[in-house]
């Protein structure tokens, strides 16, 4: 597995046990009002992305060790930057449909802390995607 | 980019061969690019630009078509 896979992987581990997480927690412990969600969502990016660096961070130690020699980052060739921007127009695609369906919500008649929810459930489905794709190009093609 | 289903073949592994079993990452090293590109080319995961392509040529010290093939329609 290379650093750019690895990190993908690491993307993926981190976000979705985040969105479930907060998705837990919408259930078990209802925000009373739209500020209460709105930090609560805030607070889920924030530990995310601090997560995301601390895993990234072990996971480079553990592989290091078990390949034993240093896991490094190599430099982008023209492969990578297709790739990466394959992904990031298909995390692109998904938070355009998924912000259309959060408009489409409210339209419907669905309340703001609903769609605050969603719009998050959007965003991490778009931040899932770029990795998911980038994993699937490097080892599919 | 090319997908799985690429219509090139390339001689990648056998002019590796030739060449006093050069490793992938020395050829990688050669082209300037990363070597799990190399891998990807070797197993048809990947078509490169042509520049690239040059590039693997030039490092084999052959002609283009020697080391990448054209598999056309019905082929």
């Amino acid at each position: 597995m290379t650093y750019k896979e690895l990190n993908a992987a690491v993307m993926i581990v981190s976000g979705a046990g985040i969105a479930a997480w907060v998705g837990w927690q919408a259930v078990t412990e209802p925000a009373p009002d739209l500020e209460s969600v709105a930090w609560r969502l805030l607070y889920a990016i924030g530990l995310n992305i601090v997560i995301n660096i601390v895993l990234m961070i072990l996971a480079t130690i553990v592989v290091s060790i078990a390949k034993r020699e240093e896991l490094k980052d190599e430099r982008a060739d023209e492969r990578d930057r297709s790739i990466s921007d394959k992904s990031l127009r298909n995390g692109y695609f998904a938070v355009s449909i998924g912000g259309l369906a959060v408009i489409i919500a409210l339209a419907m008649g669905q309340g703001p802390i609903v769609a605050a929810y969603a719009l998050f459930a959007v965003l991490m489905v778009g931040g899932l995607t770029d990795p998911v794709s980038r994993l699937v190009y490097y080892r599919v093609g | 980019m090319g997908k799985g289903s690429a219509k090139i073949d390339n001689t990648i592994r056998t002019l590796r061969f030739h060449a006093g079993e050069m490793t992938q990452a020395v050829l990688a090293e050669k082209v300037g690019v990363t070597r799990q590109t190399i891998v990807a080319m070797e197993q048809g995961r990947y078509s490169p630009s042509l520049e690239v392509a040059f590039r693997v040529a030039q490092a084999f010290g052959v002609p283009l078509e020697q080391v990448f093939q054209y598999r056309g329609e019905g082929e």
